[in-house]
């Protein structure tokens, strides 16, 4: 069985392990899948300043195309000369930045502004559009505007954001100079939010302070959260937030999702401007999810080595019963059948030597017992003979006398040839007279008795003990006494009967033989057999020996 | 009546007082620097025409200081025009009062960034004034409104009334100037300028003639807390 166990060790181990794996397995791959949709969610966060980039690239040419235009040209350039700006001039210039605004194809600016060399406004279109006059030189992107520069920014005014694009107005005559600048501006909208994360899978939100400008979807987003995560990145580069930004998980709504913030570059972001990429964050997924998650490809022959798992498993079963049959089924079929055989009594002993381990054991063990009882057979028969003397030639040996006390069938096979020792106890008086048979037999003896001498011709048969006189019996030999005045036992009465009248079948003098004297030895020499032998009952046989009566203990161990 | 009187008492140093008049003498303008915000995109010069140079003539103070300390300096207006102040550095004497004027369409809140409490806390509402005094000689103020960094100002407090400011050629007149000795000091952009010829005699009547040559426009360290 060693090596069964060792085997059963090893595939409950493998399967503890396989369990352990299956268990812990989702946790790395789930930690994976979260860093990978972290990495997305950094790379779409970067792909969305390439794309606000790209955009402020074409806005920027198209500031360059809007300054060209001659009409602005001749315009600005003649506001430029007149010390006081007037409404007619600005509706004449309004006019004219409307023309332009209508030519342009694709997403359209949602204001104009144009501005003379002074850096005043002469025109607005659009937006505020009867305000104008004022002077919006000083603002970094106006003031490189009117120098020469083109370039870009973001202003927050109006409670949003403006993604601003501006481009220098020049009058190309004999003589070059500057007449003025445009400057044109696209609102942040849900829209060019949506279109931003068309293609990418995740969702942007831009942000003014504490306030949602405009968003691919509309979010209710913990704005302590976002704010706490841009001052990690505050003294860094804006342009790098996206890779220096760590994502961080935010509550919105009934969903959890992962984001990152990044600031927005150019003025508007003294006033806190940023925007955030959202992902829905990957629900966790245990044993019970990855199993959720298998699809049924995921088990087809091409993509399972079913035959390896179950080659394994064939492999574990196979070894299993081999190691079971090899060192349980073969060594008890073994053992039983050498049972099978000690039971018909084709062996007195199992073959200690033929079976091993514990079955070999289990052989000792019996054969141990089956020794023990022929010892116990033997010291019972030993007992009785010191309790009754040497059996009378021709009696029932004590194997006899014994074998009401032993279980009907015995292992080892039958008693040994050896003939026990005679246990019965004898009134010591000469008789020539046959034995009766006892008047109580004993339990039949199992087995085959052993050899004996032929008894005497047999005396003829007592009437029954009831039937008998009591005539006043004496015991010569070893019961002696009056009679006795105590009370009368009916088996002892009875046993005693039998012997008064066997003895005198066998012309025995029955004189001095009391009952009290007979029951007292009765008595004595059945505590006497109890005693020694922890027999419940001793009964007691008379028969004739050597032509007298005798009279036989019996120990009875069970009822009935 | 007080209007009169103030004539009459101003009438006899007048009538002694010289002017000094002068051009400044300016190395070629530097390469203007990077803009103070950025967007997605850095910023490129037109195909059309080079980058206009920068003003350098409107970032300029000349002071002229003396042994006679102002005894009631004059009030220094000072223009916030839309997104910038009429002029990005301003010398005011010490003690004057010094009222700056939202002349644009936007509310600001300006601070000083040395002072937090020299100018009086609340937004300048288009068209309103904010007035405070600069007591200390030699302070530099910065001025600027939290929500535009780029509105910035420089206050620089000085220990006399004589102030002038180039127009964009690099003109210049002081006048109504005590006949005396007098030191001259250039403020540009951030600090003072390191010049050789920085003392002039004001003569009682007629105008004295100041052409400072600048060879450099970099300040010495730390010149702007002098």
């Amino acid at each position: 069985m060693f090596l069964s166990k060792i085997w059963f060790f090893l595939i409950a181990l493998l399967a503890g392990v396989a369990l352990t794996v299956a268990l812990v397995m989702p946790r790395p791959a789930q930690r994976r899948y979260i860093k990978e949709e972290q990495d997305r969610l950094a790379i779409a966060c970067g792909v969305i300043d390439i794309l606000l980039t790209d955009d402020a690239r074409n806005r920027v040419d198209l500031a360059g195309t809007f300054a060209r235009a001659p009409e602005v040209v001749n315009a600005l350039e003649s506001a430029s000369g007149a010390d006081k700006l007037d409404e007619a001039r600005m509706k004449q210039v309004r006019e004219t930045g409307e023309k332009i605004m209508a030519g342009i194809s694709g997403r359209k600016p949602d204001f104009a502004m144009l501005i003379d060399r002074r850096g005043r406004v002469v025109a607005r279109v659009k937006l505020d559009e009867n305000d104008f006059g004022d002077v919006v030189a000083g603002r970094p992107l106006v003031d490189d505007a009117l120098a020469g520069y083109l370039r870009d920014d973001l202003w927050a005014q109006n409670g949003t954001i403006y993604l601003v694009s501006a481009a220098p107005v020049i009058k190309r005559d004999a003589t070059v100079s500057f007449a003025g600048a445009v400057v044109l501006g696209h609102k942040v909208t849900n829209e060019l939010a949506q279109k931003l994360v068309a293609s990418l899978d995740v969702d942007v939100s831009f942000h003014l302070g504490d306030d949602d400008i405009a968003g691919s979807k509309s979010l209710p987003l913990d704005h302590a959260k976002m704010q706490t995560a841009l001052k990690a990145v505050a003294n860094g580069d804006p342009a790098r937030d996206c890779q220096a930004n760590h994502p961080f998980d935010l509550h919105a709504g009934n969903d959890d999702f992962t984001a990152i913030v990044a600031r927005l570059p150019g003025e508007a972001q003294s006033r806190q401007a940023y925007f955030s990429v959202l992902i829905k964050r990957p629900e966790t997924r245990g044993f019970s999810g990855t199993l959720k998650a298998v699809t049924q490809s995921d088990l087809s022959f091409a993509n399972f080595p079913w035959i390896l798992v179950g080659g394994a498993f064939l492999l574990a079963l196979a070894g299993g019963i081999g190691l079971m049959w090899v060192e349980s089924d073969r060594p008890l079929r073994r053992l039983a059948n050498d049972s099978v055989r000690l039971a018909k009594s084709e062996k007195e002993r199992l073959s200690e030597d033929e079976h091993g381990g514990k079955y070999g054991s289990i052989a000792r063990s019996v054969n141990i017992y089956i020794d023990k009882l022929g010892r116990d057979a033997k010291s019972a028969r030993t007992n009785l003979d010191s309790l009754l003397g040497p059996a009378p030639e021709g009696s029932l040996g004590t194997i006899d006398l014994l074998a009401g006390a032993l279980p009907p069938s015995r292992p080892g096979g039958p008693a040994p040839a050896v003939a026990p020792p005679p246990s019965d106890f004898r009134f010591a008086e000469p008789s020539s007279r046959p034995t009766p048979p006892p008047m109580r037999a004993a339990t039949p003896p199992q087995g085959t008795p052993p050899p004996r001498p032929a008894p005497p011709p047999r005396p003829p048969t007592p009437a029954p003990i009831a039937q008998q006189p009591s005539p006043p019996l004496r015991l010569e030999d070893d019961i002696l006494g009056g009679d006795s005045d105590g009370a009368v036992d009916p088996y002892f009465k009875q046993v005693y009967d039998q012997f008064v009248s066997v003895k005198q079948s066998c012309g025995e003098p029955t004189a001095g033989l009391t009952y009290q004297k007979f029951s007292e030895k009765l008595v004595k020499n059945r505590d006497d057999l109890k005693s020694k032998t922890g027999c419940k009952e001793v009964r007691f046989t008379v028969y004739v020996k050597d032509g007298k009566a005798a009279l036989k203990a019996t120990p009875v161990k069970e009822e009935g | 009546m007080l209007r009169a009187l103030l004539v009459l008492l101003l009438l006899p140093s007048a009538a002694r007082a010289g002017t000094i008049v002068g051009k400044l003498e300016l190395p070629s303008a530097p390469e203007r620097p990077a803009a103070a915000t950025k967007g997605f995109l850095e910023r490129v010069e037109n195909p059309l025409a080079p980058v206009q140079a920068l003003n350098v003539p409107k970032q300029i103070v000349i002071v002229v200081e003396g042994d006679e300390k102002p005894a009631t300096p004059p009030q220094v207006s000072w223009d916030l025009l839309g997104n910038s102040f009429s002029r990005p550095v301003i010398a005011a004497p010490a003690g004057a009062e010094v009222v700056i004027k939202n002349a644009s369409r936007t509310t600001h809140t300006l601070v000083a960034k040395e002072d937090a409490k020299l100018i009086p806390p609340g937004p300048i509402n288009p068209t309103g004034p904010k007035s405070f005094r600069a007591t200390d000689p030699g302070k530099v103020y910065t001025i600027s409104d939290p929500d535009a960094p780029y509105l910035t100002g420089k206050l620089v407090v000085v220990n006399t009334q004589f102030i002038a400011y180039p127009d964009d050629s690099g003109k210049f007149e002081i006048s109504d100037i005590p006949p005396g000795a007098y030191k001259v000091k250039i403020w540009y952009r951030d600090g003072w300028l390191e010049r050789p010829d920085d003392s002039i005699t004001v003569n009682a009547k007629g105008k004295t003639e100041l052409n400072p040559k600048i060879t450099s426009l970099a300040s010495p360290p730390g010149a702007g807390k002098k």
